[in-house]
This record gives structure tokens, sequence and C-alpha cells, in this order.
């Protein structure tokens, strides 16, 4: 999934140096307070481990093919998110300038693609609450896929987003994004399923590996705001790039009924109902409401310009009650849980 | 993963220009060939005459560059195949052969990949690992990550021996595919994992008692002299010339 020079602007790939630069800035200056000489030599070999593991290759079953581990998601187990991330990002900057595996403009964005996802998303969000603290041999398995998986679909999202921005390729976004991501699929469950073995061999060959990394836990704070901005630029940005066709369910009723939304009954109770969700809806059909004078005016279409504020606006302002709801909900849970744990005492 | 890059070689001492002046070089170039516009193959291939400059004026044996070139990236070549099927918009025809758009812009894809991939190669066949981790210090990259870097390059030689080691191991003990699926596979990693991680211990032990504390001492930065400054401007102003002359 390493990316080409040649595939990039030097606007996105200018702006991906700038935000993995800042990344690496941010990572080494959380690492470098407890100046361990002891976790940098562990660093440095552990990196040199991704990249010697990459080479012993595996039989992938049903295919004939075969392939090698990537090691991301196994790198943050080992080493915790911040240092994981210096790792790996020197394992790509190796492999770029000595090895011509990705370009010099290019790295900044397979440095994202391929350390921030595992590291900063995958990892605290997935890996840990599913594995759960301290760690269940039964929930490996389910965590080391779904985030191995998860890392690598967003890894090939990014991938799909900055060839696209780029505007260096031919291949539509929709047409690019559903080659990328069943093969990333694929790739990211036998990631996951290697990355599951090689701790489970860990856990019982040598446990006290994994209890290097205890800085996890101090380090979710960094999530949630990365998380904001990731959604923050999916909401207000990629949103222009929705498609203005029916969705699935438009659609079968397009073909069923012949309109995309079916018509109400003259029931008193549904238009009432209706009447208060047009009022209470501040951005109705993920745009401004129209005002008197621009309701009766021609819109230009979404083809000739994707760039809509009330597009990007509604994308935010979903994106932030998603987030917030699921906020809401794990503190739920959380409070719960602990309640019935306490109670159980 | 080659080991010659590892290796002293004659471009080491032939680079008229300072590590810190190749780096800056080597970046300015990809920019200028990145901003080359997609349609516009003859201004890739005259950028493809400094990384030429450069091999013929520092005796780099082309065999080893072209060799490595010839292993073009799978992603880049999807991507220009990808140009080729959806852009078929007829440019010019020479004789019986269309040209279209997509074959144009699949071969700037394809020159740009090849063109900035020679300029990386030249780079790292010319400065020498530890003298990269020295200009980039120099730049002001965090010690920490330079200090990485150096520690992953020279373990990853030593690590990658003893994975190549273990994986001949089981290929000798495995028929007919059997003994090479996942999970041995994954039981072979994790017994590589479990070594690295001694080895760390022991490395970290032999480099305290060496004075390492975290990063490693590093005598003098590498200068910017004004012979490296003049080297810049003049590289600037050839890609500059090149991009006056063939892109309008």
């Amino acid at each position: 999934m390493h990316m080409s020079d040649a595939l990039l602007s030097p606007a996105v790939g200018g702006t991906f140096w700038a935000i993995s630069s800042g990344m690496i800035a941010w990572s080494v200056k959380r690492t470098a307070m407890d100046q361990d000489g002891r976790k940098t030599a562990l660093m440095g070999v552990l990196g040199a481990f991704v990249f010697a593991a990459q080479m012993i290759n595996f039989t992938i079953p049903g295919t004939g093919s075969s392939g090698h581990l990537g090691g991301g998601l196994l790198l943050t187990i080992l080493l915790g998110p911040w240092r994981a991330f210096i790792s790996l990002a020197s394992v790509l900057v190796i492999q770029s300038l000595f090895f011509a595996d990705g370009g010099v403009l290019a790295l900044g964005c397979n440095i994202f693609n391929l350390a921030f996802f595992p590291a900063f998303v995958a990892y605290p969000f997935l890996y840990r609450t599913i594995a759960g603290n301290p760690l269940s041999s039964g929930r490996l398995g389910p965590a080391s896929v779904i985030a191995a998986t998860a890392g690598l679909l967003m890894g090939a999202c990014s991938v799909v987003i900055q060839t696209t921005a780029s505007g260096i390729s031919a291949l539509p976004f929709g047409t690019f994004l559903l080659f990328m991501l069943p093969i990333h699929l694929a790739i990211g469950i036998v990631e996951g399923l290697v990355t599951w073995a090689v701790v489970v061999f860990v856990v019982k060959t040598e446990p006290s590996i994994l209890d290097m990394q205890q800085e996890s836990g101090k380090n979710r704070s960094l999530v949630p705001a990365v998380f904001i901005a990731v959604a923050l630029l999916t909401g207000g940005v990629f949103s222009w790039f929705a498609s203005s066709y029916p969705d699935g369910l438009e659609w079968s009723m397009a073909k069923t009924s012949g309109l995309e939304e079916l018509e109400g009954h003259d029931e008193p109770v549904l238009s009432a109902l209706s009447s208060i969700q047009k009022k209470l809806a501040f951005l109705p059909d993920y745009g401004f409401r129209p005002s008197s004078e621009t309701a009766g005016s021609q819109e230009i279409s979404a083809t000739e310009n994707p760039v809509n504020p009330g597009t990007s606006v509604s994308g935010i302002a979903g994106s932030m009650m998603v987030l917030i709801l699921a906020g809401a909900a794990g503190m739920l849970t959380r409070s719960r849980v602990y309640r019935t744990e306490n109670a159980g005492e | 993963m080659s080991e010659g890059s590892v290796q002293q070689n004659p471009a080491e001492r032939s680079l008229p220009a300072g590590d810190r002046a190749a780096l800056a070089i080597l970046v300015l170039f990809t920019l200028f060939v990145v901003a080359v516009p997609g349609n516009n193959l003859p201004a890739v291939i005259a950028y493809g005459a400094f990384p030429l400059f450069v091999i013929t004026s520092a005796r780099i044996p082309l065999r080893l560059i072209m060799k490595r070139l010839l292993v073009l990236s799978p992603f880049v070549l999807f991507m220009a195949a990808g140009n080729l099927y959806f852009d078929r918009q007829p440019v010019f025809k020479t004789g019986y052969v269309l040209v279209t758009g997509g074959l144009v812009s699949a071969g700037v894809i394809a020159a740009k990949s090849f063109v900035t991939l020679s300029a990386l190669l030249l780079f790292s066949h010319s400065v020498p690992f530890h003298r990269f981790g020295n200009a980039l210090r120099a730049y002001g990259v965090p010690e920490m990550f330079a200090t990485q870097l150096q520690l992953v390059y020279r373990y990853s030689f030593l690590l990658g021996d003893e994975a190549r080691s273990l994986q001949k191991a089981r290929d000798l003990r495995s028929f007919s595919g059997k003994g090479k699926d996942i999970r041995t596979t994954a039981q072979l990693i994790g017994s590589l994992l479990v070594r690295s991680t001694s080895r760390a211990e022991r490395i970290f032990m032999a480099m305290s008692a060496r004075g390492f504390g975290s990063s490693f001492p590093v005598r003098q930065k590498e200068p910017f002299t004004a012979r490296d400054g003049i080297l810049v401007a003049v590289a600037i102003l050839g890609f500059c010339a090149v991009r006056i002359m063939f892109i309008p």
C-alpha cells in the first residue's frame, strides 16, 4: 500500500508531510519524557524486527498465494501508540529512502496511512476495547482481526482519498474504492490472524514482553481529539463528493413504486410529526434551509460544483452528534459495568 | 533487502555536494518532477537528465540502479493501467496508432516514478546511512527519531539474516507446502520476536557499557558550506530552466 510520488500532487504530499512530521514531533515529545535508554534500544530492535518479519512468507489458504506480516498493529501492541508510531515511521523512512519503496514526497502519506491508523485509531479504540484490560485470551482473536482489518481499511480509504484529491489518476473515486477495499479486507483479516497467533505465542512463552508498554492508558486522551479531527475532515470535506444518486433503500423504492420517498397518509398524527420534524431539522436534506429569496432560484447541480458549505456544515454537525452520542453511550455503559463489577465484589 | 547499501562504494566520495545539500536537492528535485502536469511527458523525460548526469559524473554503476528500477511498484502500474482504461479520449494519431489521453497520462505516471525513484536510489547509493542520520540532525530532526532510524537500519540486517535462517530451516522441514501455514509461520515470527527482545536487552547493556544514554554522540554537526549553497542554487536554476522550457 506504499504510495508513490508519481500519484501525488505537491499540495496533497506537502499537507501530509506536515501532518506526519507534526505527529512524529508530538510522539517524540511524549516519549522523550522518560529518557529510558532501554526502551530506545527496544524500539530500534523491534523496528528492525518488523523489517525481518516481513521477509518470512506464509501460504494463504485457498488462494495459492503467499503473504507476509505488515506489523503495524503488532508493534503498537508491544510498544504502545507513541513509540510504535515513531518506530513505524522510521521503518517507512528507511523503506522509502534506502529501498525505494514509496517516494520522498509520498512519505508523509505513507506514514499517515500505515502508521497513524493502526497506532492511534485501531489499537486504542478497537484492540484495547475488545481485548479488555487485563488481556482476555478469548477476546484476543476478535480484537486482533477487527483492529488489523479496520486499520488497513482506513489506510486504504486514505490512499484513495489522497490519490483522488491529487487529481493524477483517472480512476473514479467509487471504482477505486471498490478495487481497494475488498483486497485490503482480505489482507487485513490475514494480518489480524497472524498478529493474533504471534501474540498468543508471546503470551505463552514470554508474557513479560507484553507488559513492556505501560503508557497506553494515558494515551487514550489524545485519541478522541484525533477522531474528532478525522470526523471533521470526513464530514466537512469528503461529504462534498457524496453521491447525489438515491441510496439503496431509495433505489429499491424507486424501482418498486416509481417514487424515491413514499407519500405518507393524511393522518393528523403523521402530519403533526412531519411538521415538527421540518421545524426541528436545521439542515434539511444535508444542506442549509433555503431562504425565501433563494427558494425559487435554480440550484447549481452537484456535478458542476461539489463544494457545498451546507453539506459541510451538516457533515460536521452530523459527525459531532454521532461522536457525542457514542461518547455518552460509552460513559453510560461504563458506569453500568462499573456498578455491576462493584456490586459483585 | 539489499546489503549493497551498507557497503562502501566509490560514489560516496565522488558526489560534489555535502550530505545536507544532497538531501535538499533530492527533495527539491522530487517536488519539481511531481509538479509537472499529468500530460506533459517531455518535461518528465527532461527532468530525467539530472539523475542521468549524476550517474555518469559520479561513476555509479547504471546496472545497479536499473536492476532496482525494473521492479516498479505494482500499485503504480495499477494506477497507470486505470488511466489507460478510463481515459480513452484520442489525443493524436501516428500512422495506425491512436494515442489516447490515458496512454499519455499513464506514461507520465510511469516516467515520474522512474525518474523520482532513480534520484532516490542515487541518494541511497551515495550517502551512507550514518551520514544521512547526521544530515537529518543538522536539519533539526529530533535526536530520538534520528537515533531510532539508525538503530532500525543497523539491526534490520542482523535480524534479516536471522529471519532468513529461520525461514530456510522451516522450508527444509516443509514438504508439499505443509508447514508453511499461517499458524506455523506465526510461531516462527513469535520466536523471532522473543529473540529480538532479548537481543535488545543485550544491546542496551553493551551500549550502556560504552556510555550510551538515549542517543548517539555526534562529534560535530554536518556543516552546510558555501559550496553546498552554490550547488543547491545551481540545481534550483536547472530545475527551473527545465520547467520554463518544457511547461508552457
